[in-house]
């Protein structure tokens, strides 16, 4: 294939310069000159020049002579390599002495005194930005945790409602004396629709806690409900003091509800409460297994205490 | 005056105890007549075997208790002159001196190595008796040989030969002598030779093996000068193939194991000496200003500490004269007021004349009456009273802790004298000075941290801190020629020789390969720098040696010119007499022909008196010329001058200091105060002290000053084309950074170009 000579030759390394700077106008030209000239003229003040002497002072200080220098040639021939030091000795110098012209009488030690404290306040400044870094990482842990532990307490609470109806479960078997065990899900079945009519103290410390919470709500609701029942005299008084629910009467009807059990201490529950929510979970899930040969996690009843087919006790084991 | 008194004493009783011995020698039957200084006029014949109070000794086996013997007389061991009284008196002291009780232990050390470092404190004799030592086991005139001993100071060399040759009852310049820089004080019979390490090493360049010693003494090694480092690794290498040659090091500080390491494990004998303990204080808080602490630290000591002389430490003249006015002022308050002492304030530092210095001598003024408070002394001294000046009296020492040094850099280029903290050795030093007389106390102004974190335990030698172009040209003549591996014992940062070479190597002292050219050679033989050896030897090109070897001298000798703080005014019209509007190099030159003017030389004290130029730093420079012109006639360089009449008589000067400071140029930036330096282009201004107007566009420069301003010092201006013309390989034009120089430049050769086409005419120009 015969190539024109209008193709465009893509193996020449000589390009054009496309970016054509637009041809500078004779008035910008006499802008510019005029502006270079007073730069030029411009008699700079003392703290310029001084900045000057010493920025140019600094740059030939800190560039080393090189190897072009008819010197090192000389050297060279004397085996002298880019790096080497002079003489025979082994620590001899590499760098020529620095050279610092002191501009004030500070006494030894005053310059750096200053830059010492200069360095300490920056220290301070840095530890303070650390500071709050740090606590931007403990945040961020903080919510770990939380996120954590809220999912624990979900756990906890429906391996605790799991418990109490199981509990319950059997409690009716026993009473009704039946001599088949219900095999299944017990979570399928409506909890709620067995009212639990017994002490708060002889529940199960397990699960002590959701009774007494459904008791709390129970109470709340009816107090609330007693509450506007009441509405419309504490309006017609208006008075701010009769605004606040009479406690009398809310504890009246709460103590009919539980049987004023809840304001009562309950030194077990507490205790309970005071593990940590692992424990407690991980209590509950054995009480579990060695009572109905329930696994929590595989959320299946087994016929026997082997509980074969189980990966283990943890959550971990079921992953 | 007790003291005084008890010297006179002193005396008495040694001229009776001569006399006993003298009646006791003469009495014994024994006594050999040829022996006896009476009797001496008997017999001329043979003065030879009479004075020869050295007869059973045998060479590098004698004992302290031979030479002791010898030292008694009663004839000059030496000379075999009767020894005088004032002898015999001073013997008695050098007895008493700490190395005297070691001398046998320091005997058998010498005859045993070659090489031996010897450390004696200050005070503790070493640099007048060790070499006296040597004498009486060397007897170096015997074989025509002589010892040598170094000092890094001239003063110092001149001054310890004098006391020396009194010591062995000679006349100075005969067996004892001295050698400094243009000056020659030695003669046919010299057997021991004070002199600057600079010399010694000017005398290995002829002699490279320096046969004409039989011991070479490096006295005051710890100070590390230049010379004498050069001079240690001469040494290391001559001693190698002079087994015959001894070498001792001396040193004053206690850090000699790095001499003894660095001569292969050396012996070292170690002479205490005599000093009393001194208590160091330091400063709670680093001091915002140290000379007003120093200030005020020397008033607290006379209004609170008993009797005892105060040395306080500052870095120059200037401070130096400050700090005395204002002493001055507060101690006539604190008198009027608060019933102080008088205190008598000293300033001393080199360039103040020799009467001055000696003023330090003075004893304290009495108290004002019998039994008041006492009278003091207070020095206010540069760090030459740190090793070189002993002062007795002093008590009390007040060390802000900085001195002024000298610093190089080869990528700057730039030798200056800059303010900078002093070293733990040197503050331990100056601390010593307190305690030569009796216990004494040091006042460092800044704290023990300061002390401990920021001073470096010993200052850098000289060597690491100097342009070597002058010691490179001397080694290249000493037959070194590998500078890279020669053996120093703090060997340079590589960049210091490289710009050395280079430097050689523009001034055309050395060729590319880095060996010596001719001129190099020549240039080698004259105690200069380089610059001014090459601007001396090429003056005849510019038909104007005598005139260069004037300005040659000028420039070797401190500042001709003097400005008294109190007649600021009237030494600056004085100066304007001399004035070239050309330059100050120029100006130099006129103040020096006015001086040797027949007006002038009827009273030529009186003359520069009146004309505030230095009656010194003159006639030194005359005598610099003297020494130099007798090298430039051995050389045959011939001498001449361009007629006075003659338009060129001052651009040929001009001229000829362009062959020389080529690389000293600077080029005014824009039209501002402002210079650059070429090539290194650095913003400096024209030192104030300069008769130039602002006008001149090109200027060579002797001296370029560091300081809180950049300066360069005395100047002279140039026109562009000679650069060119003169020094073509450093200007050439494609060797610069692009910027001013490098366009002035290149105008410059454009227009010399269009000149010589025009010349040609056009028949040539194709």
């Amino acid at each position: 294939m015969a190539q024109s000579d209008e193709e465009d030759d893509y193996m020449n390394m000589t390009f054009e310069d496309v970016t054509n700077t637009p041809k500078e106008t004779s008035l910008q030209r006499r802008v510019r000159k005029q502006r270079e000239g007073e730069e030029r003229g411009r008699i700079k003040s003392k703290a310029e020049l001084k900045d000057e002497e010493e920025a140019a002072r600094e740059a030939a200080l800190s560039k080393a002579l090189d190897t072009s220098s008819k010197g090192f040639k000389m050297m060279a021939k004397f085996g002298f390599k880019q790096g080497d030091t002079l003489g025979k000795s082994e620590d001899a110098r590499k760098e020529p002495i620095r050279v610092s012209v002191k501009e004030d009488r500070g006494g030894i030690g005053h310059a750096s005194d200053k830059k010492r404290k200069f360095k300490e306040q920056m220290e301070a400044a840095a530890k303070r930005a650390k500071v709050q870094e740090e606590t931007q990482d403990e945040y961020l842990e903080r919510i770990r945790q939380e996120h954590k532990e809220k999912e624990l307490t979900g756990q906890l609470r429906s391996a605790q409602k799991v418990a109490e109806r199981l509990d319950e479960e059997a409690d009716e078997h026993g009473r009704e004396n039946e001599a088949s065990a219900n095999v299944g899900d017990p979570g399928e079945k409506d909890r709620n629709t067995v009212p639990n009519t017994r002490p708060l103290k002889s529940m199960n410390v397990l699960y002590r806690e959701i009774v007494r919470n459904r008791a709390e709500k129970e109470r709340d609701r009816i107090v609330r409900k007693g509450l506007t029942s009441s509405l419309p005299r504490l309006s017609a008084v208006g008075e701010e003091e009769d605004v606040a629910y009479d406690p009398t009467t809310s504890a009246d009807i709460a103590r009919t509800l539980a049987e004023n059990e809840l304001d009562e201490e309950d030194r077990e529950l507490e205790e309970f409460n005071a593990l940590p929510i692992a424990e407690r979970l991980e209590k509950l899930v054995l009480y579990l297994r060695e009572k109905y040969h329930y696994c929590f996690w595989c959320k299946y009843r087994y016929p026997d205490a082997e509980l074969d087919g189980c990966p283990g006790v943890t959550e971990e084991d079921h992953d | 005056m007790g003291e005084r008194r008890s010297d006179f004493d002193e005396d008495n009783t040694r001229v009776k105890r001569i006399k006993v011995e003298q009646n006791g020698s003469s009495t014994p039957s024994k006594m050999d007549p040829a022996k006896n200084p009476y009797l001496a006029h008997w017999d001329n014949t043979d003065s030879k075997v009479s004075a020869d109070g050295l007869s059973g000794f045998k060479r590098h086996a004698t004992t302290a208790k031979q030479a002791q013997a010898a030292e008694d007389g009663p004839l000059n061991p030496f000379t075999a002159q009767p020894l005088s009284q004032r002898y015999m008196s001073i013997l008695e002291k050098r007895r008493d001196l700490p190395v005297h009780a070691q001398r046998d232990e320091f005997l058998r050390l010498y005859q045993k190595s070659q090489i031996l470092v010897f450390v004696g404190e200050t005070g503790s004799g070493k640099t007048t008796q060790i070499p006296q030592f040597v004498l009486f086991d060397d007897l170096p005139h015997l074989n025509g040989k002589m010892v040598a001993c170094t000092q890094p100071r001239r003063v110092a060399a001149m001054s310890v030969a004098e006391r020396v040759a009194n010591e062995m009852d000679v006349k100075l310049g005969e067996e004892v002598g001295y050698n400094i820089r243009f000056e020659d004080m030695t003669g046919p019979k010299t057997m021991l030779k004070y002199m600057t390490d600079g010399m010694l090493l000017r005398e290995a360049m002829h002699d490279h093996n320096l046969t004409r010693y039989s011991t070479i003494i490096l006295d005051e090694a710890h100070e590390r000068t230049l010379a004498t480092d050069i001079l240690m690794g001469l040494l290391k290498e001559i001693v190698l193939r002079r087994p015959d040659l001894k070498l001792i090091i001396m040193s004053a500080t206690l850090d000699a194991t790095k001499f003894q390491k660095y001569f292969h494990e050396a012996p070292l004998l170690a002479v205490p000496g005599r000093t009393h303990p001194v208590q160091i204080f330091y400063t709670r808080e680093p001091e915002r200003d140290y000379i007003e602490a120093a200030l005020r630290t020397v008033l607290h000591i006379h209004a609170t500490e008993p009797e005892g002389d105060i040395l306080l430490f500052l870095t120059g003249e200037e401070e130096i004269e400050d700090a005395c006015r204002k002493i001055n002022m507060e101690v006539d308050e604190m008198i009027r007021e608060a019933d102080a002492g008088p205190l008598k304030v000293y300033p001393l530092y080199g360039s103040l004349p020799p009467q001055q210095q000696q003023r330090i001598f003075q004893p304290a003024p009495p108290p004002f009456k019998e039994g008041g408070r006492p009278g003091r002394k207070c020095i206010v001294s540069t760090n030459i009273a740190e090793t070189s000046l002993t002062i007795d009296g002093i008590v009390y020492v007040v060390d802000p802790g900085f001195s002024k040094q000298k610093v190089y850099n080869p990528r700057l280029r730039v030798e200056s004298l800059l303010v900078s903290p002093i070293s733990k050795a040197s503050a331990q030093q100056r601390a010593g000075r307190a305690g030569r007389t009796r216990p004494g106390k040091c006042y460092r102004l800044y704290t023990e941290k300061a002390f401990k974190e920021e001073l470096i335990a010993q200052t850098y030698p000289e060597i690491l801190r100097s342009n070597l172009a002058s010691t490179v040209l001397e080694l290249k003549k000493l037959g070194v020629e590998d500078l890279v591996h020669f053996d120093l014992m703090d060997p340079p940062a590589p960049e210091t020789l490289m710009r050395a070479l280079e430097e050689l190597n523009y001034l055309a002292c050395l060729d590319d390969e880095g060996d010596l050219t001719a001129l190099g050679k020549l240039a080698s033989e004259f105690p200069l720098d380089p610059a001014l050896a090459v601007m001396l030897i090429s003056s005849p090109e510019f038909y104007c040696s005598n005139e260069i070897l004037s300005l040659t001298a000028l420039l070797s000798v401190p500042q001709i010119f003097v400005r008294p703080a109190k007649e600021r005014k009237r030494a600056d019209e004085m100066k304007d007499l001399f004035a070239h509007p050309n330059g100050d190099h120029l100006t130099m030159l006129n103040a020096y022909h006015a001086f040797k003017g027949d007006e002038a030389q009827e009273n030529p004290k009186q003359w520069c008196h009146d004309h505030f130029v230095s009656y010194r730093a003159l006639s030194q420079a005359d005598n610099v010329r003297l020494q130099l012109k007798r090298i430039m006639e051995r050389e045959e360089i011939e001498l001449m001058s361009t007629s006075f009449e003659n338009k060129k008589y001052y651009e040929n000067i001009q001229r000829a200091l362009v062959a020389g400071f080529f690389m000293q140029v600077a080029k005014r930036d824009g039209n501002g105060k402002t210079y650059l330096t070429v090539k290194d282009e650095q913003s400096v201004l024209l030192h104030p002290s300069t008769v130039l107007g602002q006008d001149s566009e090109w200027v060579v420069y002797n001296e370029f000053v560091l300081t809180t301003k950049n300066y360069i010092r005395t100047v002279t201006a140039v026109k562009p084309e000679w650069l060119l013309d003169i020094a073509p390989n450093y200007y050439d034009i494609d060797s610069f950074k692009k910027g001013e120089v490098k366009t002035a430049l290149q105008r410059v050769a454009d227009k010399v170009r269009r000149k010589e086409l025009a010349k040609a005419g056009p028949s040539r120009r194709y």
